[in-house]
This record gives structure tokens, sequence and C-alpha cells, in this order.
């Protein structure tokens, strides 16, 4: 600029433009990046505000707060199989030798500040984490949101889930006690079990037979570098997706299959998710505060002939646990060969199938719909009554089998046989998805309005000042009402420059 | 198109019978046993192993022990108002002679009490186990005494009287035990059915190993002694400084967790940590979700 | 210089600055203002406790308490911010389409189809061998991931330590007596030397139960495996390997306590319920002159769970 600029504040001030200094730093990033017209974009983008879309914002600052504690955690973890004679607060383990890494962890808890904090905040936020998961995905799958174009977006959630699922068993089993060292004997028995290369992959798993001093340290990189890695890159693709694809939204008043209606990022959006993300991390906390969690120095080091009673993997496993117990002891043998099918099919098979039919559900709807057609606007799951059935069909099948997996402290809570509970648990699993379909089918029938449905539909009777009374229908979603305003594009803050701008006159002219 | 009421009302049907086939192959599967439980002959409960035996004039062992717990027959002066209590609150099942034949009822119906040692009638007494409140029960749960501890050793004494056995009534000492080799022995020997909290749960047929929350140190030593029912006893292969070191674990970080983290949530581990993530956690978090958002 | 104000004033394209879109949702704002104010304030009293906490090294729940309390209050007066005293909207924004026009697309489908089938068209040849060269070192690429990780599993699941004449000793490293078992008593043991080693507790350990105090057969064949009354079986559960721990003795069964498989103590260790498909195998036991629990030879069958390789 060769505008001499007179030396008082007004004039300075005036010289910098009409947005102060952010605005000339903001200037200066645009030379180099070219930044102005992506983040303006960015920043106007629309994110639709129901409730339900919370839910996936829930596992995802629980993954930040998994990352968060993970690294305190991991400053202080010693990944090692090595015995060593345990020197510290908690008496009943004074002078017996445990494995670095079970030292190391208790330590953790007894020995450093905010150590079993942060431990407790991680494990929580663990369970919690799965949980979001499986809720959030069954928000999308009820509400139609993995049809064209998400369907990409769906198979991606589905690889998190899944690898969620596994960095948690790796996680809970890296403190080596006893517990979760059952759970490694018994992943690896389950790897054993496949058929031909079933002793090959477990040896090279585990360095060799059950339990070798390789497990720890492989588990442990796999859990904080590996599996994260793969998991953060998922995550950022699942959120570009999202972006560029922009958000589904249910329909009502004023949204259509070409529009999104809600709030923009900047700053609305902005403050109502870090909000939640700090309630994320606040209530994650208090539960670490008042719940304790895996209380390893009451379990004791994993040694292989050690064994207690009551342990069950944690919940998001927990559903395998229970198909392994309820599911007969049908073997095959023969030829020289054995194929243990009472652990194939239970922990290999059928989650197999389970997710198998999750990852191709887009694809299974689309040839039963025959349905092509963009989607961006959401269905309400009663107006679906098939795709909803199906899925609490499935749902319940799982919520058996997590049931199923506390067969024991079932039977001790209510006082009754072992075997009974077993045998209920065989005829539940069974019966429940098959009675839950058509319940759940029905249901969905009686609640619609559409046609075909038998929900009646209210009506509005207005008075006219004659007298007559006049009834016209409802709308059928009295919360479409919600919002008295109509939508509308995000306000432009800069007008284009009047033709008569003197020139000099400290007005920034911007070319839109 | 509406199918026919015939083939509508054909459909169920058809579709009960195809599952029941798998159904029933799926749950019985497992064939529950019909063996009847094999009645083990209880009279040799081991030699004590211990650096005192006192025996009384007739060459009865009447003590005998270590530092680390002492083995006392009780007096032989409780003996009458031993069998008072018994033909009073026992003899009704276990017949005047204790020897499993009640009066007019069926041979060996119950178990004989003869020779079994005195620490094995004042653990079951002690406990509230007996006298059962439900004969026909598969195995007579922990409840309130109902005999006082002096009562219970009395009626110890005259069973005892009857047959001089052993185990005897054991006193631990659990001034120089070792928590660590108890938690070590714990979780070797106790833990499979007790489960490493302590806290009991379901095992097979109708029976069910109890919590050892409530229980104290003597008692722990005459269960782990005596093995009272379904539990296996402990005789010569844990020596009297072992079985003390457990019974101090016991009552102390069993019976009284330090837990650090917060509520125990009832020593049941992953069950209840999963079920408290998903409501608390999960539940909580949506809700809140549900105040962020909007409700169109 | 010009009579403009110190910024150039801003115009709204089609938005007055009293339109609804641009009010506050809450009905009072002043008092939203006051009840986030109060939040805001909370949650910093919380935090700087938490840091107090933290400083002073108090216990965990306190720490925590602090934290969450903090965390939250911060949390709820941001939602609340946004939620009540932000511009309520609601906005709208087009969506445009993702496709590209027809054009768009043909030429893209043409640098790829077109441009790449002439290249190899003309080289058929060169195509195929770099195909090839791609497919084999994909496969060998495996073999450093999996290979590298661990020796080859061989017959190592086939056999135990337990040979003719290894002493049965207890977790001590003590051999165990003939009388040191009364009826009804249970005790883990491996083969001497090994009880504190990965594979003697992985791979060894076997229950010693002792049920009577005669001889016991439990099958056919099995006749001298039972020395007055000891009956020795692997703990490992044919299962999953867990080890079977639980001992029943008036019901003389074996309960794993993973996943409930009940294995009958009296007739070799059939299991009779639960998933287990094989019975534990039977270690057979005989007592030396010493009067010492041994053992006269391995198990005659791997021990543990099914694996393919198992006979």
């Amino acid at each position: 600029m060769s505008i001499d600029v007179p030396n008082t504040r007004r004039a300075k001030a005036q010289a910098k433009g009409p947005f102060g200094s952010v605005g000339k730093i903001l200037d200066e990033l645009d030379d180099r990046l070219g930044v102005a017209k992506g983040g303006r974009t960015f920043m106007d983008k629309i994110f639709p505000d129901h409730w339900s879309f919370m839910l996936g914002e829930i596992a995802l600052y629980s993954f930040v707060i998994l990352l968060v504690t993970g690294v305190f955690l991991t400053l202080y973890y010693i990944p090692s199989s090595d015995l060593v004679t345990y020197h510290g607060s908690y008496l009943p383990l004074v002078g017996q030798r445990v494995s670095e890494a079970y030292a190391s962890t208790v330590n953790l808890s007894f020995a450093v500040r905010g150590g079993l904090l942060m431990r407790q905040m991680h494990h929580w936020s663990c369970d919690i984490f799965v949980g979001a998961i499986v809720v959030h995905m069954a928000r999308v799958f009820f509400t139609g949101a993995f049809r064209k174009p998400r369907e990409l977006n769906w198979s991606i959630g589905l690889t998190l889930l899944t690898l969620a699922i596994i960095n948690g068993f790796l996680g809970y089993s890296l403190p080596d006690d006893l517990i979760s060292g059952t759970g490694i004997r018994i992943a690896y028995s389950i790897v054993l079990a496949m058929p031909v290369v079933g002793t090959y992959i477990a040896f090279w798993l585990f360095g060799g037979n059950f339990p070798g001093t390789a497990i720890i340290p492989r588990f442990f990189i796999l859990h904080v570098l590996i599996i994260p890695g793969i998991m953060l890159a998922l995550v950022g693709a699942h959120l570009y997706l999202l972006v560029r694809q922009k958000h589904t939204q249910f329909p009502g008043k004023g949204r259509t299959e070409k529009n999104v209606v809600g709030s923009p990022m900047f700053p609305v959006f902005m403050a109502k998710t870090t909000g939640f993300l700090f309630i994320v991390g606040g209530i994650t906390a208090l539960l670490a505060a008042f719940a304790q969690i895996n209380p390893i120095w009451q379990f004791g080091p994993y040694e292989a002939s050690r064994i207690s009673y009551a342990v069950q993997p944690d919940l998001y496993m927990a559903f395998l646990d229970g198909a392994l117990r309820i599911w007969p002891s049908w073997t095959f043998h023969s030829f020289g060969h054995t194929i243990p099918f009472e652990v194939f099919v239970p922990a290999i098979v059928f989650p197999g199938l389970v997710f198998g039919l999750c990852y191709m559900w887009p694809t299974i709807e689309r040839i039963f719909t025959k349905d092509n057609e963009l989607h961006n606007l959401l269905d309400r799951p009663i107006n679906r009554p098939k795709r909803t059935a199906a899925g609490v069909s499935v749902g319940m099948l799982i919520v058996v089998l997590f049931f199923a997996s506390s067969t024991d402290v079932i039977a001790n809570f209510f006082h009754v046989s072992l075997e009974e509970v077993l045998i209920a648990m065989r005829v539940l699993v069974v019966i429940t998805p098959l009675i839950s379909y058509p319940v759940t089918y029905k249901i969905c029938k009686e609640l619609q309005a559409a046609k075909g449905g038998k929900r009646k539909v209210a009506n509005t009777v207005t008075r006219s000042e004659e007298g007559e009374y006049v009834a016209t229908p409802a709308p059928v979603y009295v919360d479409d009402l919600h919002s008295d305003l109509a939508a509308m594009q995000v306000p432009r803050f800069i007008a284009p420059a009047p033709d008569d701008v003197e020139e000099g006159s400290g007005t920034r002219v911007v070319e839109r | 198109m509406k199918t026919s009421l015939l083939k509508r009302s054909l459909i169920l049907p058809t579709l009960a019978l195809i599952s029941l086939g798998p159904i029933l192959l799926f749950v019985g599967g497992a064939n529950a046993s019909g063996h009847t439980p094999y009645q083990t002959t209880r009279k040799n409960a081991g030699t004590p192993n211990s650096s005192t035996v006192k025996k009384n004039k007739s060459g009865v062992v009447i003590s005998y022990g270590n530092s680390a717990i002492m083995y006392n027959a009780p007096s032989s002066t409780l003996d009458t108002l031993g069998e008072a209590l018994f033909m009073q609150n026992c003899a009704s099942c276990h017949g005047t002679k204790a020897n499993g034949v009640p009066a007019n009822g069926v041979a060996a119906a119950y178990p004989d009490l003869v020779g079994l040692g005195p620490a094995t009638i004042d653990f079951w007494i002690d406990s509230g186990r007996m006298p059962a409140a439900d004969p026909r029960v598969v195995e007579a749960p922990r409840r309130f005494a109902r005999l006082t501890p002096d009562q219970a050793l009395a009626v110890a004494a005259w069973v005892n009287s009857l047959d001089p056995s052993l185990p005897d009534i054991p006193t631990p000492n659990l001034k120089n035990a070792n928590a660590a080799d108890g938690a070590a022995l714990f979780a070797l020997n106790c833990a499979a059915c007790h489960t490493i909290e302590g806290d009991g749960d379901a095992l097979a047929n109708s029976t069910f190993a109890p919590s050892l929350r409530d229980i104290p140190a003597f008692q722990v030593v005459e269960a782990i002694r005596t093995g009272p029912g379904d539990m296996p006893r402990f005789t010569g292969n844990l020596s009297d400084y072992q079985v003390r070191d457990i019974v101090d674990y016991v009552t102390t970080e069993i019976q009284h967790p330090q837990n650090p983290g917060g509520l125990g949530l009832g020593g049941l581990g992953p069950v209840a940590e999963g079920f408290v993530a998903l409501l608390l956690g999960v539940g909580v978090l949506a809700l809140v979700g549900f105040w962020v958002g909007e409700r169109e | 210089m010009s009579d403009h104000e110190q910024r150039t004033p801003v115009e709204l394209q089609g938005l007055a600055a009293n339109d609804p879109h641009l009010q506050p949702a809450s009905k009072n704002p002043k008092q939203a203002e006051r009840v986030i104010a109060v939040c805001f304030v909370l949650g910093i009293i919380f935090v700087a406790a938490f840091g107090a906490c933290f400083w002073i090294n108090a216990q965990p729940w306190k720490i925590g308490a602090t934290l969450g309390a903090g965390l939250s209050f911060l949390g709820i007066g941001l939602v609340a911010w946004g939620k009540y005293l932000m511009p309520q909207g609601p906005f709208v924004e087009d969506r445009h389409d993702l496709a590209n026009s027809t054009d768009d697309r043909d030429a893209f489908a043409a640098a790829i189809v077109q441009r790449g089938g002439d290249v190899v068209k003309r080289r058929k040849l060169l195509g195929g061998l770099l195909g090839a060269g791609m497919g084999i070192f994909g496969v060998v690429a495996m073999f450093p991931l999996l290979r590298s990780l661990g020796p080859l599993p061989k017959k190592t699941l086939d056999s135990t330590d337990w040979r003719k004449g290894t002493y049965a000793v207890d977790i001590t490293g003590r051999r165990v007596r003939v009388g040191d078992l009364a009826v009804g008593s249970i005790v883990t043991v491996y083969p001497e030397g090994t009880q504190n080693t990965d594979r003697g507790q992985a791979v060894d350990q076997t229950v010693l139960i002792r049920i009577s105090n005669e001889n016991f057969t439990t099958m056919k064949g099995r006749e001298n495996w039972g020395p007055q009354g000891y009956l020795a079986y692997s703990k490992l559960c044919t299962h999953l390997g867990c080890p079977v721990g639980l001992y029943e003795q008036e019901l003389q069964v074996l309960v794993c306590p993973c996943h409930q498989s009940t294995f009958n103590v009296l007739n070799g260790a059939e299991p009779e319920f639960g998933p287990a498909p094989r019975p534990l195998p039977q270690l057979p036991l005989y007592v030396d002159a010493s009067g010492y629990i041994r053992a006269q030879s391995d198990f005659d069958q791997p021990v543990g769970p099914g694996f393919w390789e198992r006979s």
C-alpha cells in the first residue's frame, strides 16, 4: 500500500480495514494458502440439529478422551512379560512374582498421581465408545441413512466398530491380570480352532505355544499404534464424507432432498459440539471418580493354572462369550483331523455372518426395494416396517447373547439352577428374534399414518365467524410445527462495493 | 392380493414345526447328568502334621497345631448339654444315634455324622446351615445361626464323643500371616468356585458356592479342613501356615476391599460394568444429547 | 478523508438486523445469560479445584469428581450459549449434485479406459508380466508379516512334559505323597521342575483328586491308573483351554468356570453338560515304594482344545 497513514489511532485503525487485526492475519493466510473461499464455505456449512444426530458425537468424543487418557497411560505402562517382584503399596501383592506389565499397571493405579483416575476414565470411555457406536449405528440403520450415496460411510463405520471392539479387547488384556489373561487363553484356542491353518496362525501370532512372552508387547503395539492409526484415518474419512455429502435430515417443514436446514458450523454448531465434548469428558470423569472398573490388583497376576469363576469379558465381547456358552458341543472328528465346530461356529462363523450381513445390508436393501435413487431425507422407522423389524430382530439376538454370557451370575442372583438358565438361554436365542420380527412389524403398522397404516390422524377443528365448525386434518407430525420460521440462507455480511465509493476512503472492496 | 385364511393359518404352525426340530436338537444337545451322587467315605480326614500333639489318658488326640492354628477338641463336660440339644434339634433327621437313620424314616436318608470330627459339626451349625430349613433342598444354604456358638460346640462335643475323630475346632492366629501368600493360594485353590473377589457363584446341579463376605476366621479354617458339602477338603496339601495365610487374605482384602477406584459394583466384574456403562454412560449422554439437539 | 465511521458500516444482504432468524432462541436472553454465567463460574471453580486436588495428590475420587463437575459445567454453559443465545436460525444450504456432468464423466472414463487400453493393447506381454510380478510380490510380501512372527507348530501341541516316573509336585514344588490327600481333596500338580515355567503352568497343569481309599477304575483299560483312589486329569478344558479348577466332591464333577462344561470324574471325565466336546485326558498314576505319586507316562492324547491336526 502506498497510502501514507497519519500517525493517529483512528487513522491506523482505519488503515487496518473493516475487520481489524484479525482481518489482516486472515489476509496473510489467504495470500499463502488460499483459504478464504474454502474457509467461508466451511463455516457456512449447515448441520441439522436433531438430537439423534448427537449419538455419533458421543462416540467421536469418547474416542478423543481415549486418545488423551491413553497417551497418559503409555507413559507409565511397561509392555513386558518379564517377571519382577512387586514392591509397592498393595500388601497382598508384595513379594509376588508378577509380569512387568502387571506391576506397572498396579503401580500406575496406586503410585502415580492421577493414574487410577486416568486408567478408569480410559476404560469407562472405551465401554461408552462402543455402546455409543452401536446406538449411533442403530440410528443410521433405522432411519435409512446408509442408502446411496452413503454406503461407503456405512462400511467405514462398521469397520470402526470392529476395530473398536478388537482394540478394547487388546487394551484390557494389557495389564496381564487373571481375568484378562483367561480371555487371551480363550482367544488363542479360538484361533487354534480354525481348520487347516489354525495352529500355524496361533503359533505365529503368539510366537509359539500359549502363553509365551511375545503376546503382551505385540498387543501393546497393536493397541496404541497400529489400530488407533487406522481408526484415526477412518474417522477422518468418515467425517470428510459427512462434510462432503452433507448430513441427512428428517423430512419436515422446508426440508427437501436438495437442501439442508439447521445451524451453521460457526458459531452455533461449534459452540454446541464443543460444549458436548466437555460434557462427555465430564460425565466420563464422574463415572471414573465414583464407579470402580477393572480392579486388577484384586484379580492378581495371570498364571495359566489359576482361574476365577464369574469371568465375563467386557460388554462388547460379551455376545461372543454368550454364543460360546450356549452352542452345543457338536464337534467333528474324522480322517485323522478334528474340526472343533463347538468353537469355530459360535466364535468365528457366527460373528462373520452377523458382520457380513451388516456390511452387505445396503446392497441387500437395494435388491429388495429396487431403489437406486439418492436419498438425503431420512425415513421414520415406523414407515419402513420390514427394515425396522429386521433390525430389531438381529438386535434382540445380540442382546440375548449378551445376557447369555452371564448365565452363572443370573443363576446365582436368582438362585436357580445353572442348567435351567442355560437351557432357557438356548430357547430364548431362537425364539426372541423369531418373535421380535412380527411383533415389531405389527407395531410399526399400527403406528403408521401412511397408506395401509392404522394410525388415526387428528383433526383440527376451527369455528368460523358464522358459527360453522370445520374439521381439517392436522399435520401428521406435530413436531414439524416447532419452527415458526422458514429456513433462510446464512446471512452474507459483506455488501458489494457501491459504484460511487471514493478511492482511499478506507473501504475494502471484495470481488465476489 | 390377500393370502387365504387357510394358508395364513397354516404358516405359523408349519414354521413352528420346522423350527422345533433344530430347537430341540439345540436345546437337548447337552444332557444333564442323571447319576446319583457318590457318597464319599468321609472318615479319613488326614493326619495332623503339626508340631504339638497332645493326647488324653485314653490316647485320644485332644489338641494339636502350631503357632498358626491351634486345634482343640471340645471339652467332654459339654457332652450332656450337647446330647440334649442334639435330640431336640437334629435327631428327627439324623437319628438318635447320629448315624443318619431317623426314627421312622428311610435308613441312611440323611448323612451319618459319626466320625466326621467336631469341626465338621461345628461348621454346619455355626454357619446356620443346620438345622436345615428345608431338608429336601439339594444343599442347605447359609442362614443365621439357630444355636449359639457355645451350643454348637456342645453338639459337636457330643457327636464327637460317639467316635472321636479329627479335625478339631480350630483357632487361627493371624498375627504373622502373609497376605501375599494368602492371595496367591486363594487364587489357585479357592477362586475357581468362590470367584476371585469372594462373591460366590452358581455351580452344577443347583449347588452354589457361597459368598465369603460374612464368614469369621475360624469358620474359614473349618471349611477348608473339613470340606463341607460339595466343597473339597484341603488336608495334607495345605499346611497350617498356608491355611492361616488364606484366612488372613479372606478376612482382610476379600471382606474389606480397599476399592480405591470408587464403588465396587458388587464385585460382579465386567457384567456390572457393562450395565453401568450402557445405562449410566451412554444413557445419560444420550439424554444430554436430547437436550442439546432439537426435537423435530 | 471521508466522514465515515471508524469501520465501514456492514450491510447485511437481504436481512434486517432485527430479523427473527438472528435473534436468540431464548425468550429471556438476559436470564439465560445469567444462568450461563453461573455455569461458567462453577466450571471455573471446579476446574481450579481439580488442579488443587491434583497438586496435593488427593484421593482419586476427589480428583475425578472435580474434573468431572468442572468439565460438565463448562460444557453445559457452552451448549446453552449456542442453543439459547446465538442466532436461532434455522438456516438453509443448498445441496449441489455430487455427480459431475455427463461430459466430465465421459472424459474421466475415457482418460482411464482409452489411455490405459491404448498402452496395454500395444504391450500385452509387458502388462501380463507386470501383473504376474505384482501378484507374486503380493503373496511373498506377507511372509515377513507372518512367518517371522513365530515357529511352526510341528508336534508341540501333541505332548506334555509328563513322562514315566515324573513326580507330581504342587505349586510350591513339594512332591505329593499318598497320605497327603484325604478322600474328597483336590490339588493342582505339575511335573517336577516345571511348576514355575510357562509350559508347566499352561500345558502340563493337572488336577489330582482323591475319590476313595481303594484303587479306582474309571473305564476299561485304565485299571491301574487310579492307585488308592487318586485320579489325575489334565486341567486344560477341552473346550477352550481354561483351567478346570472347580471340583464338587459330592456330585463328583469337575466344572469349568469359563463356560460351565461339566465333567464326570468317575468315568474318565466325560463331559455331561456344556460345550466341551471331549473328556479331559486322564494321567495314569502309580505310587512308588516311598509313597510318592508319580506318572506312568504322558497323557494318551493331546491335552486342551481341539485343532485341525488332532487325530
